[in-house]
């Protein structure tokens, strides 16, 4: 007769915990060069940063706190090859956009949907959309602009950078995820 | 001190969702032992020597219950890192673990991270190179390395730490018969000049038949037959599925004595066989 199975203790993977930063390291360095180089076509330029913050809060789910590191990494990396007229806003706005994407991915898994497919795309939209629209608002504060040339000179753009960003980090997601779990545990075996 | 190296009580283990991988695995390792371990693809062989080592289950997460005790002491609440320091480990998939450009990087990565003195790395990797017969080839690129030498340079950087326990996880996948055998060979030299403990898991038990003083046998996450490998053969012999695990020559020593109600030697070499079975059936005939 088969032995009684003890209760069995569970036990987080440390694995994960070192994972974790070097995926948002080596992506928010990838970032970094892309932003650095990436041309203006017609006052648009994609967010690389902003992008590749959404694939990683996709892939590793962090908290709030992890959130909010990673925003405030991702705001510092862009200060020094920004173009715009207020650097230090995009702290802010890297802050407000991680932690826009943390939200969104906790309530997809909330929800059950988790799994579902165009979640990066869905990320990355709003995560730029929020990001952008802090920093343009701090730049409307800061250079005393009126609301009105936010609402319609600046959103549109922030509109149209958000679904760049949206497609690049659906496209990216998938490459990623499977380089993130090339090792894995129960595979192994 | 302990005369055990390792020693699993009751330990079972589930992978983060998967189901149970290690049932009720108890298994004592004693020190200076060379055993090797058998059995089918995904009996939980590779799973077992994670244990061992603490991968499984603190690297890895996942569920279990029971001990694991390194050379006397329970790994609860261990680093992996110290408990590396103790027993080494090398992974099937070798390549993976290599993380260098330079064979002297290579084997001094860990030891450096474990904070000895830049001297005292030196002399070990010394020392590491000359034991897997790779002498003077710190400065070698590792892809200046067949891959025969990148094994037994890997072998190299795991004894750096001079652990107590050496395991093995099926080293010789990949190589020829004549590379096969020259490592195992290796590795006794290496069990018999150090005393050290050496695990090794392994398909073809051929290779291991000169070497091994135990065995375990494991089926679908169990151990279902470990002891003294006389004594373990004798019970694989007459088990249904795991008898094909057992090396040729013990399988045909065992057939022989149970048909011929004969008692023959503790058969390790095909040399030996060879002598013994001319002696009782010279002529075509039993003498």
């Amino acid at each position: 007769m088969d032995k009684e199975i003890p209760e069995l203790i569970t036990v987080e993977s440390s694995r994960d915990s070192h994972r974790w930063v070097a995926i948002t390291a080596l992506l928010l360095a990838i970032g970094v060069i892309l932003h650095t180089i990436s041309p203006n076509v017609g006052g648009v330029t994609p967010n690389w940063t902003i992008a590749m913050y959404s694939i990683t809060t996709n892939l590793t789910h962090p908290g709030i706190l992890r959130a909010l590191g990673t925003g405030f990494v991702a705001g510092l990396t862009i200060v020094p090859s920004s173009k715009s007229a207020f650097p230090l806003g995009n702290i802010a706005s890297e802050l407000a956009g991680s932690l826009t994407a943390c939200l969104l991915v906790k309530a997809f898994v909330a929800v059950h949907l988790g799994r579902f497919r165009l979640v990066p795309l869905i990320v990355g939209f709003f995560a730029t959309l929020v990001s952008g629209s802090v920093f343009t608002n701090i730049l409307c504060l800061v250079l005393g602009l009126p609301f009105s040339t936010w609402l319609k000179v600046m959103l549109p753009v922030v509109v149209v950078v958000a679904v760049l960003n949206a497609l690049i980090t659906q496209v990216l997601y998938r490459p990623v995820e499977k380089v993130f779990y090339t090792t894995g545990g129960a595979q192994d075996e | 001190m302990s005369e055990i190296a390792l020693r699993l009580t009751d330990f079972y283990y589930a992978y983060p969702n998967s189901d149970i991988m290690l049932k009720d695995i108890s298994l004592t390792v004693e020190k200076g032992s060379f055993t090797a371990i058998a059995g089918p693809s995904g009996a939980g062989k590779t799973t077992l020597c994670r244990a061992m080592t603490g991968i499984v289950p603190y690297y890895y997460g996942g569920r279990y219950a029971g001990t694991v005790e390194v050379l006397g002491e329970e790994i609860r609440g261990k680093k992996i890192s110290d408990i590396a320091m103790h027993v080494g480990i090398m992974l099937d998939d070798y390549e993976s673990q290599m993380v260098s450009l330079t064979a002297g990087e290579e084997i001094s990565f860990s030891l450096l991270n474990h904070g000895f003195s830049p001297d005292e790395v030196d002399a070990r990797v010394h020392e590491a190179l000359n034991d897997v017969g790779l002498p003077d080839r710190e400065n070698y690129q590792l892809d200046e390395l067949s891959g025969g030498q990148r094994q037994r340079l890997l072998l190299a950087s795991v004894l750096a730490t001079r652990p107590d326990v050496l395991i093995l996880d099926e080293p010789v996948s990949a190589m020829d018969p004549d590379g096969a055998r020259s490592l195992y060979q290796l590795v006794n030299r290496i069990h018999k000049d150090h005393d050290m403990t050496v695990v090794v898991v392994e398909h073809d038990l051929n290779y291991l038949l000169p070497y091994m003083s135990h065995m375990v046998l494991m089926d679908h996450g169990e151990i279902a037959i470990s002891g003294t490998y006389e004594e373990a053969a004798r019970k694989a012999y007459h088990h249904p599925t795991l008898c094909g695990n057992l090396p040729e020559l013990w399988q045909l020593k065992l057939g022989l004595e149970e048909k011929n109600g004969i008692a023959l030697g503790s058969w390790r070499y095909e040399e030996e066989a060879i002598a013994e079975l001319q002696k009782h059936f010279r002529g075509g005939a039993r003498e």
